[in-house]
């Protein structure tokens, strides 16, 4: 295993993860990936002219042709009246089209590999050293090194107007920030980060490379500064670990780099403290385990209020289980279809009751109900009350009052 | 004496079809400035167009007796709410301390002043407490309210809000118009843009009946010939929108 194609890999996800997330949060994903696509005919004519790839003539090549990719775009969105994403998609392609053409037209002088632009080759990219303080340092390390400065630098120097124009352009613009310096600016660093990892990861990949940290940052974080710092931890070490799995596996790094990223999406979207699958889950199977415990209560105390001959304990696994779980932690005893209520179960199996009846009283007075049409909503209402709404409640309806069937209303318990 | 706003002869277009006819409209002295009409009158495009944020077809603006370019950090605008993206992520103070941008240089971060100032802001708004929430936890009326904060900590002279009541609960609405008012007592000029008759009457001091052109402007009780007062709230509304609230989170209410 060699060591430099994976710091290439780290440094040029760093600087792609960077200005990826200023395009995600300002939902222009998709600019992004027509500029990573659009910026190839711009690194070809430059490479024809005598550039190298990532060279200071490519990078100046590269910017004008993501320039020209996102203006053409506009022009035909507004003339042609071509929603975005579609005028966008049309641009871009075209680009990129050309300049797989101009590559093949010129394959004896450019030194651009089809494969290159497809998946880029780190080891290619890692072989090509300059050196620096000593060492053989590759060149594409260097330049992701000089375009990550540029582009923090870049950022740092307009921070507030890019985030002001991220999220409110028109109240930014009002205010004279400069909201469109500020945007074409990171048109031109997101150029700047493609051109810089083209050699390695491809004029394909780096789409992934841009949009798939920051991403899975956001899905993470609640601050801007946040979502930035893990999009760049997740970036390089989708980075590495992709760098191993290919060279344990044998294939393409960049390929096995974007995979790992989604693979960190995924798991990011499972796992989500707000808002994810999983966790989402988890608090409707604790929702539904909760009401089936106070429903098992609920029914034990009316029982006892009408004298042990009324319903029995609810049936189904749920119920059942709930049952077991609550005789367990000593709140109920007797036989499994007819549970009793203990002295410590009985405070909380009255307050469910008491909610209850609460709100069929509330309901009763505020809405125009039958009265055998108050016990369904108060049956789902009743696990959601707390102390202090049941008390503006009882404010409401008068205190020691009874609910609409009559009965009587528990008074809360200190 | 120079108007504060003086929009002449403005015409705005969509493509070649006008949405707003020929407006002439100026507004001389500090007030609570109403720009009323039914929906798709063109109310908001004409904020727009006093603002630069929509080109003008024909006539011209000015603020001040000067063009907008000369005075724009005097002059505040509050969007619609949702013309935003509230996942953005940022936190209420975060939103408040872009008020202050303006007035901020390169490579310039906002300082101990600008938070102190974004700070004092959300406590005139009333949402201190949730000074470092992330925006889209928060109700849609503290959400206009964290917008009407940056608006206050851009110390303007004149402000411009787009239905900042739309969508807003009574506390929130009682909250804003106080502030405004305070705005205005200041010697602020606040211009809002409302499409409710009834709490129009009772809230702006003159107002302008925008449908596709300007139909007439002035004194409230004279432009708005019938008054309708607004309905009270009896409270109802509070408490089932936060039971709805924690029967989705699946907590308990307070």
């Amino acid at each position: 295993m060699m060591v430099w194609p994976m710091v290439v890999a780290a440094v040029v996800s760093a600087v792609c993860a960077v200005v990826g997330t200023m395009l995600v949060v300002r939902r222009m994903s998709l600019l992004g990936d027509a500029i990573s696509h659009g910026v190839l005919p711009g690194i070809v004519v430059a490479v024809l002219a005598g550039g190298r790839p990532g060279g200071m003539l490519s990078t100046v090549g590269a910017v004008a042709a993501a320039m020209l990719t996102v203006w053409a775009a506009e022009a035909i969105r507004r003339r042609a009246r071509l929603s975005e994403d579609a005028a966008a998609g049309v641009v871009f392609t075209t680009f990129f089209a050309a300049g797989v053409v101009l590559i093949s037209l010129y394959a004896s002088r450019v030194d651009l590999d089809p494969g290159c632009v497809l998946h880029g080759i780190l080891e290619l990219a890692a072989a090509d050293t300059v050196p620096l303080l000593g060492v053989a340092v590759p060149r594409a390390v260097v330049n992701g090194l000089v375009a990550l400065a540029v582009v923090t630098v870049f950022l740092a120097a307009t921070w507030p107007a890019q985030l002001f124009a991220a999220f409110d352009a028109d109240a930014a613009r009002v205010v004279g920030v400069p909201v469109g310096f500020a945007t074409t600016g990171l048109l031109a660093m997101t150029a700047v980060a493609t051109v810089a990892s083209f050699e390695a990861v491809g004029a394909v990949l780096v789409v992934a490379m841009l949009v798939v940290p920051a991403a899975t940052a956001e899905l993470l974080f609640r601050s801007l500064g946040r979502v930035m710092a893990a999009a760049v931890a997740i970036a390089v070490a989708a980075a590495v670990a992709g760098y191993l799995a290919a060279w344990r596996w044998n294939t393409t790094a960049a390929g096995m780099i974007a995979i790992v990223l989604g693979l960190c999406y995924l798991v990011a979207v499972l796992a989500a403290a707000d808002g994810g699958v999983i966790p989402r889950l988890a608090g409707k199977g604790w929702l539904a385990w909760r009401v089936a415990c106070e429903d098992v209560l609920a029914a034990a105390w009316r029982r006892e209020e009408a004298g042990g001959n009324a319903a029995a304990t609810p049936a189904g696994l749920l119920f059942r289980l709930a049952g077991s779980w609550l005789r367990l932690r000593g709140k109920v005893e007797g036989p499994t279809d007819r549970l009793a209520l203990t002295d410590a179960g009985r405070g909380e199996a009255e307050t469910i009751v008491r909610s209850h009846r609460l709100w069929e009283a509330w309901l009763g007075r505020n809405v125009e109900l039958p009265v055998d049409h108050l016990h369904p909503p108060a049956e789902w209402v009743e696990h959601y009350l707390g102390a202090d709404v049941r008390r503006r409640i009882e404010e409401e309806v008068g205190p020691a009052s009874s609910d609409p069937h009559g009965r009587e209303i528990p008074t809360e318990r200190g | 004496m120079t108007a504060i706003v003086e929009l002449h002869d403005v015409t705005v277009a969509y493509g070649r079809r006008p949405v707003l006819w020929n407006v002439d409209l100026a507004i001389d002295e500090p007030c609570l400035y109403g720009i009323i009409g039914p929906n798709g009158a063109g109310k908001s495009t004409l904020v727009k167009a006093a603002l630069g944020l929509v080109p003008l077809s024909g006539g011209s603006v000015r603020f001040f007796g000067r063009p907008l370019d000369d005075v724009r950090g005097r002059v505040g605008y509050v969007p619609q709410r949702e013309s935003v993206d509230w996942d953005f992520p940022v936190s209420a103070i975060d939103v408040v301390l872009m008020g202050t941008f303006h007035r901020l240089s390169w490579f310039r971060r906002p300082g101990v002043r600008e938070r102190d100032t974004a700070m004092a802001c959300l406590d005139r708004v009333g949402l201190a407490d949730v000074a470092s929430r992330q925006i889209g936890g928060l109700s849609g009326g503290q959400q206009q309210r964290v917008f009407l904060a940056r608006a206050l900590a851009q110390e303007a002279d004149v402000y411009f809000l787009d239905e900042p009541m739309a969508g807003v609960d009574a506390k929130s609405q009682e909250r804003i118009l106080r502030v405004l008012s305070e705005l205005r007592d200041r010697g602020s000029l606040v211009v809002i843009v409302h499409h409710d008759l009834r709490t129009a009457a009772s809230w702006f001091d003159r107002v302008a009946l925008v449908d596709m052109r300007l139909v007439a402007a002035g004194a409230t009780a004279e432009v708005l010939s019938r008054e309708n007062l607004a309905r009270t709230y009896s409270g109802h509304l509070d408490l089932l929108d936060e039971i709805g609230r924690a029967m989705q989170t699946g907590r308990r209410t307070r």
